[in-house]
């Protein structure tokens, strides 16, 4: 049945088609060009991602390097649940963080139930959007995106790319080497739902919190828009 | 879809007379305008990236056959199997089939209007599995037994209180009272959550498929679609074949247009690409994955004057302004797809008998034109479809006959013009101390609403000739 | 065809102007085109009055019977195509003319449709946008509480927004009393208020209340189809709105009993 299905519902689709060669679609489609996308809400990257993550319902804290950011998470994991657990996924870049020194007490795999927080490491930073990409592989299972009631993301200052366009070419040259991954994630806020009388709420299926830690070299004027959101958060 | 009868008229006259629900309605077309133009405002080029929106999918409708097929060969290269179906009832067997392969038990639902257009719900639990749909208002519907009110959000004509009292009914609250409205989320999130957990079989829609990579995008904000996809064993994606984009940018510049149209964000919580099962070594991810790529009347559409209808993006931006949709409610369509997108699409893929009254829910105020991101000229199509409704005798004979003698009429002017200035001389003075009627021959549609303001003295005409000779004969 | 001109006004170098009455105004309001002829005198027009027309068609043409439509828009490109400028005082029966005569006609009929489109004006466009219209009195200024209905027609297939606002101001001294939901429909839709009256009732309903909202004394707007929709509502609600075609507010016709009320 289902081989009859194709070739019908493709014979049918022949008849209104064009039947232009494979070389005349795709140079259309290049003629077409590219999608025009929002001007960020401020010149410097950081600072656009931090504004769009924070209208997204995100926390943000900014950090220099890897030893910051231990103690960034420390702190935000200390300041919710009162102690140091996190789950991650088994990330080789995440291993190598000096967790000891503030505490934390990973654990690597994949988030069980009963376990309230968990960390990604994004691959990426969309400005536009002001959301992180993970795609799934060995070291990042997708439970921990959705299932955690706080998400933690770690995200490289260099890994931010302004428009979904741009994200797109870092996503396909990644994939040249390992191959296209399973299920790529672009995550936006907290999940949330307004189904019922329109009002909206945080923390439907996914997560209720999503904080964003943002690692590199971050402006001055960037890390002050992030800590003085924060203080009206906790 | 399953036979249909046109009820329309009926069903919005029970609807507007649900004062409640007409007042949740009200809010409803306050509030949504309010947040589509607020994200609109704020993103200068949003005219043009519709415009390219646009280019790119009639490019994709034009070359639909070459997409399409690009499409299975990338997603059976990520290891999916692909399947198509004619019709819905194709759709539903062979969905039943992958579930009955795995001996499956449980399947959870993301959100997908296509399976409530094939009726899969019902399919699969006549044949004994349990179906949960897990997006917290399509839940909320489906456990008060109705229909979605809305592409969207379809559980807006219920109240918090009668979601409380349903709640009550079917779940074990024991001396919770779910009080607020996150009480309410939270409680059918815990209820799903376990559900998630044990089901075998996930099933989504898609929101696009990507030709050059065979990835399906899947636009959510509760991430109950995202559960579905990566947490039972087998995943099913279930969607149409027009939703075939070229490359992966195309379905990110559409999901610009659909975040801001539905729900003034600028991208919704989660968007996710989906393709093929778990690779080596993974943690989670299902093990077996499929496409079921739904025609129902999708390519005749496409050969079709209404192809037009195909490049809608499901956004809701039309229900949402649209003065009759947000009057009566969605459930007075009496379809999946309600309001003008609904009203074009439901004839289309029923049959112009069955739904001849829904192209006629329309004032041609064109508001549905101008707030559609796809820029699909719906008063156009609606009109093309009274049309054919016309020319296959299927609307009213006193209309059909009424308005072919107005024409005649209008075409021979000095039988026209003797004819209304009697007809205007009668009503002047019967109307003249009222000033107007409440009641009037072959008018009851116009006076059971408003009075009929009564003419003045004489037709412009019969006064204007009258001019012209006084003037002559100075 | 025998056709009968009147001209009120000889000078050369005028805009020659034909004034397309519009059927809703011939039977029901013949005060709204003298209203309209005066306003274009004042504008310095020559004002000519096909004295064959009788309606564009849109009954039939929203109804869907194009073959019924396609006889009577070639009858009155026929009798418009000759004028510099058309002027039509409403917004629907413009939007007519200029986006639809072009969709339902092929081939030569199409062109002529076209280039009747590129002339032809809403009345308080062409006043405000072509001609040069200067008020009657010198610093107008009115009390007069005035709100104003937009019409789906004329608001997106003519752009009208600005000019009837901009028009009552330097005329009249009026500024408008804006109602809440101004570009909403106010469910009059041709043949829809027949079909679906319970909607449409619904529709109205919602309009007058927000216009009764703002407290003015009058409601107008261009399309006499929309007007006679509210006021009929209004009159059976017995509320105290004045309804009012713009062009009699523009001409000065305040004598001249309000729609649907008597002498």
């Amino acid at each position: 049945m289902g081989g009859s299905a194709r070739s019908e519902i493709f014979a049918s689709l022949r008849k209104t088609g064009r039947g232009e060669t494979q070389e005349n679609v795709q140079r259309e489609r290049l003629s077409l060009g590219s999608a025009p996308a929002p001007e960020p809400p401020a010149t410097e990257v950081c600072e656009a991602f931090i504004l769009n993550v924070l209208k997204n319902q995100g926390s943000v804290d900014c950090v220099s390097n890897r030893s910051e950011a231990v103690q960034a998470i420390a702190h935000y994991l200390y300041a919710h649940f009162h102690n140091y657990r996190l789950v991650t996924g088994n990330d080789s870049r995440l291993g190598a963080m000096p967790w000891r020194d503030a505490g934390v007490l990973p654990r690597f795999g994949s988030l069980e139930a009963g376990e309230p927080v968990a960390l990604s490491y994004a691959r990426l930073g969309v400005v536009e959007t002001g959301a992180v990409v993970t795609w799934t592989g060995k070291a990042t299972p997708a439970a921990n995106n959705f299932l955690p009631k706080h998400h933690i993301v770690l995200v490289d200052k260099n890994d931010l790319v302004l428009t979904m366009e741009k994200a797109w070419e870092r996503i396909h040259h990644a994939f040249e080497k390992t191959g296209r991954a399973r299920g790529i994630n672009f995550i936006a806020g907290p999940s949330s739902t307004a189904d019922i009388e329109a009002e909206l709420v945080y923390g439907a299926h996914g997560p209720h919190r999503w904080h964003v830690v943002l690692l590199g070299d971050v402006p001055v004027d960037a890390r002050n828009i992030a800590s003085a959101a924060g203080s009206d958060q906790t | 879809m399953e036979q249909r009868r046109d009820t329309f008229i009926d069903n919005a006259s029970a609807a507007l007379k649900n004062l409640k629900q007409a007042e949740r309605r009200d809010i409803i077309a306050s509030f949504a305008p309010q947040i589509r133009a607020a994200a609109i405002d704020s993103f200068e080029g949003f005219g043009d990236l519709r415009s390219h929106v646009k280019k790119i999918r009639q490019h994709s409708l034009d070359n639909l056959d070459y997409y399409l097929s690009q499409f299975e060969k990338e997603a059976v290269h990520n290891g999916n199997q692909v399947h198509f179906a004619r019709d819905g009832e194709e759709l539903n067997s062979v969905v039943l089939d992958i579930c009955q392969q795995h001996d499956a038990r449980r399947v959870a639902k993301g959100k997908s209007i296509v399976t409530e257009e094939t009726g899969l719900n019902s399919f699969l639990q006549s044949a004994g599995l349990s179906v949960m749909e897990t997006d917290v208002g399509e839940y909320i519907v489906q456990q008060a037994g109705e229909k979605p009110s809305h592409i969207v959000t379809p559980v807006l004509h219920k109240s918090a209180d009668e979601i409380r009292e349903l709640f009550q009914e079917k779940h074990d609250l024991g001396p919770r009272d779910l009080h607020n409205t996150s009480d309410l989320v939270v409680e059918a999130c815990n209820v799903l959550r376990e559900h998630f957990l044990q089901a075998e079989v996930g099933i989504i829609g898609a929101n696009a498929l990507i030709a050059e990579n065979g990835y399906c995008m899947l636009v959510t904000n509760e991430g109950n679609g995202d559960l579905c996809a990566n947490l039972p064993k087998v995943l099913i994606v279930c969607t149409t074949i027009d939703r075939v984009l070229p490359r992966a940018e195309d379905a990110t510049a559409m999901s610009r247009l659909l975040a801001r149209s539905a729900t003034g964000q600028p991208q919704s919580c989660y968007t996710s690409f989906y393709s093929g099962p778990r690779r080596e070594g993974e943690l989670d991810g299902p093990l077996e994955t499929h496409f079921v790529l739904l025609d129902n009347e999708r390519s005749n559409t496409l050969a079709s004057n209404y192809r037009e209808i195909l490049e809608c993006i499901r956004c809701g931006a039309c229900l949402n302004h649209c003065p009759i949709y947000t009057s009566v409610g969605g459930h007075a369509y009496d379809s999946v797809y309600p309001g003008p997108m609904g009203s074009v699409l439901t004839p289309l893929l029923t049959s112009l008998e069955q739904s001849h009254l829904l192209p006629n829910a329309c004032t041609s105020c064109g508001l549905c034109e101008e707030v559609c991101p796809a820029d699909i000229p719906l008063p156009d199509l609606l009109r093309d479809l009274r049309h054919d409704e016309s020319t296959k005798k299927l609307s009213a004979p006193r209309w059909r006959y009424g308005l072919k003698l107005h024409s005649w009429l209008a075409r021979h002017p000095s039988t026209y013009q003797a004819l209304t200035a009697i007809s205007i001389g009668i009503l002047y003075r019967l109307g003249r101390k009222r000033g107007g009627f409440s009641k009037l021959p072959f008018g009851s549609g116009w006076t059971s609403q408003r009075e009929f303001p009564a003419p003045q003295e004489g037709t412009f005409m019969k006064l204007y000739k009258a001019e012209i000779k006084q003037n002559n004969g100075r | 065809m025998n056709e009968q001109y009147h001209d009120h006004s000889h000078p050369a170098q005028r805009m020659r102007v034909s004034l397309f009455v519009t059927c809703l105004a011939d039977l029901f309001r013949p005060s709204v085109a003298f209203a309209s002829i005066k306003l274009l005198e004042q504008a310095d027009c020559e004002v000519t009055v096909p004295l064959q027309q009788t309606c564009c068609g849109q009954p039939a043409y929203s109804s869907g019977d194009y073959d019924a439509t396609v006889p009577l828009a070639q009858q009155v490109i026929g009798l418009l195509e000759a004028a510099d400028y058309v002027v039509v005082p409403s917004g629907s029966c413009a939007g007519m003319i200029c986006h639809h005569y072009p969709k339902i006609l092929q081939g030569e009929w199409r062109d002529r449709a076209l280039k009747l489109a590129a002339k032809t004006f809403e009345l308080t466009a062409f006043l405000n946008d072509i001609a040069h219209i200067e008020p009657q009195h010198k610093k107008p200024s009115s009390t007069l509480s005035v709100t104003y209905h937009d019409s789906c027609a004329g608001l997106r297939e003519m752009h009208i927004k600005e000019q009837p606002r901009q028009l009552l101001r330097q005329l009249c001294g009026i500024e408008v009393n804006e109602l809440e939901k101004s570009e909403v429909c106010c469910g009059f839709g041709g043949t829809f208020c027949a079909k679906m009256p319970e909607i449409s009732g619904k529709m109205v309903n919602d309009k007058l209340d927000n216009a009764l909202a703002t407290g003015a004394k009058v409601l107008t707007g261009g399309d006499l189809g929309c007007l006679l929709n509210i006021a009929g509502r209004a009159q059976r609600q017995g509320e105290e709105i004045e309804v009012r075609h713009i062009a009699e507010l523009l001409s000065g016709d305040l004598d001249t009993p309000p729609i649907g009320e008597g002498p």
